[in-house]
């Protein structure tokens, strides 16, 4: 047995996006043992959100819990809030968030794979897929007003209608991205230096996955079949507008990244049948109760599978809110997947992982 | 290979990057610009005060009871709940043109706080004042009648 | 959603005889302060039927130690870490410092009297 070190990898490093702190108990450059904590961001909004804000007002705050899945976010507690109030929204705001959730999906996964090609060293493929992803945060800015935070989904609806001339605008550039997706699938399967850094690292098995209740991405690269989006038809009609669950069974960097490029073909379609058969109706519901009682809701994420807890006491201002990260629920899952890997594939692995440090400890 | 040539090849194209803010980026038509607030069709119910989640209006009121409008554009987050929530069509609109910068001789962040609580607290004395008025004819009007 | 109440004694029995990695899938813990007691809450749901949640809950005072289901579920380590840091409760070998720093001032979604 060689000699062991301790090596910090701490909350500001070069290769990391994301303020998390490791610890690295090493022998001779294989890791043994690692502990982890998440105490940099922490910002106390599930205190504000019960002390200091009316229940319509917070759905905005919520949406600045994270900068790279906000709708998501907005989204789950304006379904948790009306399930406390007791009203169902009209279908076109049904279908309008699907749009926004799709388009924000792209963005998110072709900024985790620019992330992992820039941690292989491969420097020319981030700035390309970066190129590639500027599209679509032009789109967000024309459909929902803003690139980043969108206050779109509000209780009992969403903000803004979609215009017939940018309905023509996201088709159009769409058909653009499709041939760049392409290119984007050949050199992250084919090209032989991404494929020694990242083929046979971070692994982990079908039953660790089980054991450890993974979700998102890094769940379906195992093999496990599991997606908020196949499960229930009652909030978001996602199998009527030809949702299909995408799995993989190695489990290691390259199959993670495979899967999230398949995963934008299904999203592209998506896109295209929501814009295609758009109904006509209102676009919000409106209601004078107070929220009373409580409830659970359960969404997808790009990351992940995200879940709110909301209790009422019919005052305008919410007794407890419970937010969950799927970050939250793949911290075990990284602490294990470290084992027995070298020091020096770290950085991918994270990447890979695709961690929000803003939504874990918020 | 074939990413080497390409590679190769973009030494001789031109850059993708904008170079903002020398040129202007995409803007749609519909954007998300400045609030404006036409004073001669407000009513005065302050249900654009209540809604709105940051708090970046505020309504002040003098000792005769004329009301002032007050907005801070680098608290605001142009969400337009206060164009939805206004009883009244036009008195308070969103424009498209962008809200400039803050600078910082206007110290926009603490003293809007100040603002803020002058604010409240003017109404607060008005209500008084108001209510001392009303107390005082009333009783006037008791002797009145007590008289005839 | 289907509650299911438990004591502190037999929330190790209950849990384990319901838990299937299998089967099952563990979401989060949570707690709720109402005033002298604390309810806390454990949220499971099923691989097969999703739509169905599970919750476990037990109402405890804040001082008493609470059993931690860390052989059962292993990756339930997280959830209680967050928890003591955040409620200022007290579940069996878990250490404060994970979510908040050591030096915050500690349950700070208490309510203050």
């Amino acid at each position: 047995m060689g000699k062991q070190y301790e090596i910090p990898m701490g909350a500001q490093h070069v290769s990391l996006l994301e303020p998390l702190h490791f610890k690295f108990t090493t022998e001779n450059e294989k890791i043994v043992d690692t502990t982890a904590n998440v105490y940099y961001v922490h910002r106390g909004i599930e205190q504000a959100c019960c002390s200091k804000f009316k229940f319509r007002q917070v759905s905005f705050v919520v949406g600045r819990v994270c900068g790279l899945c906000s709708i998501s976010h907005s989204t789950a507690y304006s379904q948790v809030a009306e399930k406390l109030v007791k009203i169902e929204i009209p279908k076109r705001a049904k279908y309008l968030r699907m749009l926004v959730i799709e388009l924000d999906r792209i963005h998110s996964h072709l900024l985790c794979l620019s992330h992992v090609a820039e941690n292989s060293g491969f420097e020319a493929l981030f700035m390309k897929t970066m190129q590639y992803r500027e599209f679509s945060m032009e789109l967000l800015e024309a459909v929902c007003g803003n690139r980043i935070q969108y206050d779109f989904s509000i209780v009992g609806g969403v903000n803004r209608d979609l215009k017939p001339t940018v309905a023509k605008m996201v088709l159009e550039r769409l058909k653009t991205f499709k041939k760049q997706l392409d290119e984007l699938v050949d050199i992250y399967q084919h090209n032989w230096t991404l494929s020694l850094k990242n083929k046979g690292q971070g692994k982990i098995t079908r039953e660790d996955a089980l054991r450890l209740n993974v979700v998102g991405p890094f769940a379906r690269a195992a093999g496990l079949a599991i997606d908020v989006r196949n499960e229930t038809e009652d909030l978001l009609p996602w199998k009527e507008v030809g949702f299909e669950i995408v799995t993989d069974t190695a489990g290691d960097v390259h199959a993670r990244n495979m899967l999230r490029l398949r995963e934008l073909y299904v999203s592209i379609r998506i896109i295209e049948n929501v814009i295609n058969g758009l109904p006509e109706s209102a676009l919000v519901t409106e209601t004078k109760a107070f929220p009373d009682g409580e409830a659970v809701v359960r969404l997808e994420a790009p990351r992940g599978e995200l879940f709110y807890y909301a209790k009422g006491n019919k005052t305008q201002i919410l007794e407890r809110l419970k937010i969950k990260a799927p970050t939250f629920s793949n911290v075990s899952a990284m602490v294990e997947a470290f084992k027995g890997m070298e020091y020096g594939s770290v950085p991918a692995i994270i990447a890979s992982y695709d961690p929000c440090l803003s939504c874990t400890s918020r | 290979m074939k990413t080497f040539f390409k590679a190769l090849g973009n030494l001789f194209r031109k850059p993708v990057t904008t170079k903002y803010p020398s040129e202007q980026t995409y803007i749609p038509d519909d954007y998300r610009g400045m609030i404006g607030f036409d004073e001669n069709l407000c009513i005065w119910c302050r249900r654009c005060e209540m809604v709105c989640p940051p708090g970046a209006i505020v309504f002040s009121q003098d000792m005769e009871g004329k009301q002032t409008y007050h907005f801070n554009r680098a608290v605001c987050i142009y969400c337009t709940e206060c164009v939805h929530a206004c009883p009244v069509e036009g008195a308070i609109y969103q424009t498209a043109e962008p809200a400039k910068c803050a600078l910082k001789e206007e110290n926009i962040n603490n003293g809007w706080n100040i603002l803020f609580e002058e604010a409240i607290k003017s109404r607060a004395a008005y209500a008084v004042e108001k209510k001392r008025l009303a107390a005082e004819k009333a009783a006037v009007a008791k002797k009145d009648a007590e008289k005839k | 959603m289907k509650r299911i109440e438990t004591t502190i004694e037999q929330l190790k029995t209950a849990i384990g005889n319901f838990y299937n990695p299998v089967l099952h899938h563990f979401m989060v813990m949570n707690a709720v302060d109402l005033g002298e007691k604390i309810e806390v809450q454990w949220f499971f749901c099923d691989y097969a039927y999703p739509s169905e949640t599970t919750v476990f809950t037990t109402q405890v005072e804040p001082e008493i130690e609470i059993p931690s289901i860390r052989g059962i579920v292993s990756s339930a380590w997280v959830a209680e870490a967050e928890l003591v840091d955040l409620m200022n409760i007290k579940i069996e070998n878990t250490a404060k410092g994970f979510v908040l720093e050591p030096d915050f001032e500690s349950g700070p979604l208490r309510k203050k009297k």
